[in-house]
């Protein structure tokens, strides 16, 4: 039987949004729980669940770029110029994301640097970093939206 | 470590192919002929054929040690063409599968390339794994500086 191409890449839009979905409340998770008062065993527990995120983002960012270019592939040959306004809000947002990518790896060998070390409680100074990398995390996830958003209904 | 290296790896690749096909506007007609289904199973390869090589260039290193930092250079070198070769050779199964139904004689001129391409597909992967470790141990260097607070 064939595939219907409708049907794929209504799945396609689905998994890209699923994706999104669970990189986005993951870093607003971590945020939210990094700004609580807290004591050894919580940040303990912070860091797991930091830990824990990392792995997920990067299952979400594998499965956003897969997701995204064959989300691209179902515009064909129709596929606006890069020329057009569409075309630039799609450049800005594709280097934007690109931007994203390259600095969560920071973010992640961070957390992997510091789930080694053995110092609970944490610092506040450390708290208040890793409140900087997930509200900064989580406020790119929402530009990145946005333009997302612009591209499909703008 | 291995996880979000790999993927970092792939999709900050392919994500650049994207960008610089669409930036000049050939981007549509690459991805025209392209069946989805079968895009999709290329990007899957490309990640899992990149984790294995990521897998085996840390293999015994800690990177999040000061010392092992050149070893994992010209490891990510001699394994990027390992995963030029391996993701060649995924491609190039795809591509003899759906031609030799259609016309079987495409496999002499498939194998005379085959060895010429090997070599290419080497060098571009090495090539791409020298510049990621070096992209790599940046960012490395910026985590330090990140959490590096009393």
């Amino acid at each position: 039987m064939p595939l219907d191409a409708h049907a794929l890449h209504l799945a396609i839009r689905w998994l890209h949004v699923a994706a999104m979905a669970t990189a986005f409340g993951g870093a607003l998770t971590v945020f939210a729980l990094s700004a609580r008062t807290r004591n050894a065993a919580l940040d303990a527990a912070l860091v797991e669940v930091a830990l824990r995120y990392e792995f997920m983002f990067w299952l979400a960012a594998g499965v956003l770029a897969m997701t995204g270019i064959g989300n691209l592939a179902a515009f064909g040959t129709g596929l606006p110029l890069s020329r057009t306004d569409w075309g630039m809000t799609f450049v800005l947002k594709l280097g934007f994301v690109l931007g994203l990518i390259v600095l969560s790896l920071p973010r992640t060998l961070a957390i992997a640097r510091l789930h080694r070390s053995a110092s609970r409680p944490l610092t506040e100074a450390l708290q208040s970093r890793l409140r900087a990398m997930y509200g900064g995390t989580g406020a790119a996830f929402a530009v990145a939206l946005g333009l997302a958003v612009w591209l499909a209904h703008g | 470590m291995e996880w979000s290296l790999a993927t970092f790896h792939a999709s900050a690749f392919v994500l650049a192919i994207v960008f610089f096909l669409y930036s000049r506007d050939a981007l549509g007609s690459a991805l025209g002929g392209l069946n989805t289904l079968v895009g999709l199973g290329l990007f899957v390869a490309l990640w899992g054929t990149t984790y294995l090589t990521t897998c085996r260039a840390l293999r015994g290193l800690d990177l999040l040690r000061e010392g092992d930092h050149l070893l994992f250079a010209r490891r990510a070198f001699r394994w990027g063409a390992a995963n030029g070769m391996a993701f060649l050779g995924v491609l190039g199964v795809v591509l003899i599968a759906s031609a030799v139904f259609v016309s079987p004689t495409v496999l002499l001129p498939v194998l005379f390339v085959a060895p010429f391409a090997l070599v290419i597909s080497a060098v571009v992967g090495a090539v791409v794994g020298a510049v990621f470790s070096a992209i790599d141990l940046a960012l490395l260097a910026v985590a330090r500086a990140a959490l590096d607070v009393r």
